[in-house]
């Protein structure tokens, strides 16, 4: 069953000759362990759809259910629940608190939620990530590759059914992007997350299960051999 | 409290420097009080000494005490549960060395008003007088005898009471017929009824009453009101501290601010996350709460270390409860001050703080 499914689903800005559609009607459904990427050049839209389907923005028309939950019924306050519950995000800049640790980081999630990993599994996916010996170290100390992993171990922590990954490699060299796509397929499938990964880095897509691309706001699914 | 402890360990010194301000506020507006309180027990101490409920004085003289002019006949026309007759006269008193301004009152030393002696000995007879301690630090000591500006008559100080203080001058206090001496001197017993003001305790305001419509009765409050300079005196202080609560509410609130603003994108992250207003707003009241907490008791501790050291002619006393509740009002405001930040919390957008 889908996790997360979009119906339909327009985003326009302005009114009239001066409307743009920043994202056209579209038609998407992720399952559970599945690794997809979103491809296409800056400004086709791919943001657009990322955070349309993580909740943060509403779209023009159509409907989105995560988990059964239909988004549109929802006001901002419950949206930001079900982002909470449901969603991970990882982000071009990660998205780390500057004055917290590696440890504190994931400890902030459980002052705000509930059913986060336990600590026997933080530690397993810390040894995952290879960042068990970082756990006392703050964003400012840690490399580019290493604060990316710890924001994957920190979108991963509250054990999200979805995980949005908005160009996660940006910042990092050849050799880091595929470590870090490397860590996305292994979680994405021991968790069975659903992981959509938004990139215009086209080397990546070989650890995705779908590709779709995204060409001025038209979603496509591309046929992968 | 977790995200506002946190930041503040990682950033100290910035922390501290907000704290410091906040601190030096505080220490300003408890040194105030202490000002204002001990300027004030500098009118009122020997007033407040009498318990009284009110004082009884000539319609005439506008609650002034020395130009309220009655006699000792007037007791009679007088409802209260105890009555006090009461001379008094402003002078300037040396005992060869020291001189000072004094306040001379006449009392008859069986009525409530008679203070408790702490040294020495009660007045016996005439030109005997029992003075404010206060005057010690003066130069003044027992057996002491005082030469009076405008008289003749000498006044031997036979006791100290506690400190004793009306409109800011030591009192001295003696037999009704030793103030009529130095008020009248040879017509001393033409006068020997003549009185400023009759002091009374009685179970409320309304329970005492006076037949004779040329006297006034007058709430105690209402007197040390109307000493001279005590209300402006007051309220000049008073507005000086409730000022500070404004500037240290406006001095948070802009410190705060600009740390927001600082980090409106790590706020739009974590709301992308699903983090609640309601959680970031708590923890920036938290850390504001923290800060000011800290910075009152600081300020507090500091204050009242500085009051050990200053030397007795700066009028500060402090009042502890008056400066805990200054102090909580300070963290009160400090708080309110951290409402903006709130506000600019509420008002972002995950979507544009994340770049999206």
């Amino acid at each position: 069953m889908a996790i997360l499914e979009l119906t339909k689903v327009k985003k326009s800005f302005g009114t009239g000759h001066k409307q743009v559609d920043a994202l056209k009607e579209t038609n998407f459904s992720a399952d559970p362990g599945e690794l997809i990427a979103v491809i296409g050049p800056s400004g086709s839209g791919k943001s657009t759809f990322l955070t349309i389907a993580g909740g943060l923005q509403t779209p023009t028309s159509g409907g989105i259910l995560i988990n059964n939950q239909n988004l549109s019924d929802l006001n901002e306050k419950q949206r930001s629940k079900v982002r909470l519950k449901e969603i991970g995000f990882i982000l071009q800049a990660s998205n780390l608190i500057p004055f917290l640790s590696v440890d504190n980081q994931m400890k902030l999630l459980d002052n705000v939620k509930k059913d986060n990993m336990t600590s026997a599994e933080l530690e397993v996916l810390y040894d995952n990530l290879g960042i068990k010996d970082l756990r006392k170290k703050y964003p400012a100390d840690l490399s580019g590759g290493e604060r990316q992993r710890v924001a994957i171990a920190k979108a991963l922590y509250s054990k999200p059914s979805i995980l949005l990954a908005d160009e996660p490699t940006a910042s990092l060299d050849s050799e880091k992007a595929y470590e870090v796509m490397e860590l996305l397929k292994k979680e994405t499938k021991q968790n069975q997350t659903t992981t959509i990964v938004v990139t215009h880095d086209t080397r990546l897509i070989e650890y995705c299960d779908k590709v779709y691309e995204m060409t001025d706001g038209q979603l496509r699914l591309k046929e992968t051999s | 409290m977790f995200l506002a402890w946190n930041e503040m360990k990682k950033n100290k010194l910035r922390f501290t420097l907000i704290m410091g301000v906040l601190m030096l506020v505080s220490y300003l507006v408890f040194f105030l009080s202490g000002l204002a309180t001990g300027l004030a027990s500098l009118n009122r101490e020997a007033v407040d000494k009498w318990d009284a409920t009110a004082i009884v004085l000539t319609e005439e003289s506008d609650k002034s005490l020395p130009q309220s002019s009655l006699t000792t006949d007037e007791l009679d026309s007088i409802e209260g549960k105890e009555l006090a007759i009461l001379g008094q006269l402003n002078l300037i008193a040396t005992n060869g060395d020291a001189k000072q301004n004094i306040s001379l009152f006449g009392i008859n030393k069986e009525e409530f008003i008679m203070p408790q002696v702490t040294e020495g000995e009660s007045f016996a007879k005439d030109n005997e007088v029992i003075a404010s301690d206060t005057l010690k630090d003066d130069g003044f000591k027992l057996g002491d005898e005082l030469e009076l500006s405008s008289t003749d008559e000498k006044l031997t100080i036979v006791g100290f009471t506690e400190s004793a203080r009306f409109n800011a001058a030591p009192v001295l206090y003696g037999e009704l017929t030793t103030f009529q001496k130095v008020k009248f001197g040879d017509g001393a017993a033409e006068n020997e009824a003549q009185i400023n003001g009759i002091v009374v305790q009685g179970d409320d305001l309304t329970s005492i009453t006076s037949s004779n419509e040329n006297l006034e009765v007058i709430a105690v409050e209402t007197f040390i009101e109307n000493l001279p300079g005590y209300t402006e005196q007051s309220l000049t202080l008073n507005f000086m501290i409730y000022f500070l609560f404004g500037i240290s509410s406006v001095i948070v609130a802009i410190f705060l601010y600009v740390l927001t603003v600082q980090k409106i994108s790590m706020f739009g992250v974590m709301k992308a996350q699903g983090i609640s207003n309601g959680y970031l707003s708590r923890s920036v009241i938290a850390q504001t709460f923290l800060l000011a907490f800290i910075g009152v008791v600081v300020g507090f501790v500091l204050t009242l270390i500085s009051g050990a050291f200053l030397p007795s002619a700066v009028p500060v006393s402090f009042d502890i409860p008056t400066m805990i509740i200054y102090g909580v009002i300070l963290i009160i405001v400090a708080i309110l001050g951290a409402v903006f930040s709130v506000l600019t919390i509420v008002k972002i957008d995950p979507l544009k703080a994340i770049g999206g």
